[in-house]
């Protein structure tokens, strides 16, 4: 490739679909927070993970996943959160921010909230990866 | 031309008491707009605070997931899967069918996809009664709500 854009154009060639979801990075200090606007369900849940997985590589401090934006979160988008705390174990320190109906409660009541930590805001979260 | 304004026609009675998605090709995108098609059918016609409307739509999302995504593993053409709502005034129940005419495949802890067996216990903490009928036909999951108002 002779160009290389330094900005991804998520959105910009999207399809109309029904089902949306857009993935972006950007970097706090020593954090890479991925935030997540839309729908996490079967369809969308492969870009989180793409997107997740080469956070990780990235080998940051900490890596926070924002689900402030997200309106629907199915099991397969949890389930993606609970594979990447796994990955990455002691060395990088991973956090969930969901607040809602749709994304923390789900993530409670069926346990992931023990499992990983989720805060209310990104603000908490960042606070709590410079402790 | 007579418009009724203050009344639902028959017509829209008998859509606010059911909703319906039958033959739908078994599969991600199926689901997805399924789930959709039924959120904008609660919402049209009935009075739910924001945690009930979410917890039934992620509920039926779950049991089209794994209609979608068990049901046919083992079959060499995709299969179908039928998605029924019925609301019954009287009761005030709410019953969502969501059947698939696959081969279940019971959900095991995966150490390798820990996204697997996650549906079962979400529809059960999600709903007021969950049941899966397994049948050399097909699974058919039931997931009822009470105490569910119209608008």
């Amino acid at each position: 490739m002779d160009e290389q854009s330094g900005v991804a154009p998520h959105s910009a060639s999207t399809p109309p679909e029904a089902t949306t979801c857009v993935v972006t990075q950007h970097r706090v200090d020593q954090v890479i927070v991925v935030s997540v606007s839309g729908v996490v369900d079967m369809l969308t849940a492969p870009q989180l993970e793409t997107s997740i997985t080469a956070a990780l590589a990235e080998k940051p401090a900490g890596v926070v996943v924002d689900f402030t934006d997200v309106e629907f979160l199915a099991s397969v988008g949890m389930g993606v959160l609970v594979a990447a705390h796994d990955e990455a174990g002691d060395a990088i320190r991973f956090s969930v921010v969901a607040d809602g109906p749709a994304t923390s409660r789900p993530l409670k009541l069926i346990g992931i909230a023990d499992i990983l930590p989720v805060f209310p805001t990104l603000d908490e979260a960042l606070t709590a990866q410079r402790a | 031309m007579t418009v009724m304004i203050d009344s639902m026609s028959l017509a829209e009675v008998a859509e606010a008491e059911r909703f319906e998605r039958t033959g739908m090709e078994a599969g991600p995108r199926a689901a997805s707009l399924a789930r959709e098609a039924f959120a904008d059918w609660l919402e049209r016609y009935f009075d739910l605070d924001p945690i009930r409307s979410a917890d039934l739509v992620l509920a039926v999302n779950e049991a089209l997931a794994n209609a979608a995504e068990f049901a046919y593993l083992r079959a060499e053409h995709p299969g179908t899967m039928d998605v029924r709502a019925d609301y019954d005034a009287d009761s005030k129940r709410l019953v969502v069918r969501v059947c698939d005419h696959g081969a279940w495949r019971t959900p095991v802890s995966n150490a390798n996809n820990p996204a697997r067996g996650r549906g079962i216990p979400l529809m059960r903490a999600l709903s007021d009664r969950a049941d899966i009928e397994i049948s050399s036909g097909g699974t058919q999951v039931s997931l009822a709500w009470h105490a569910v108002t119209q608008r």
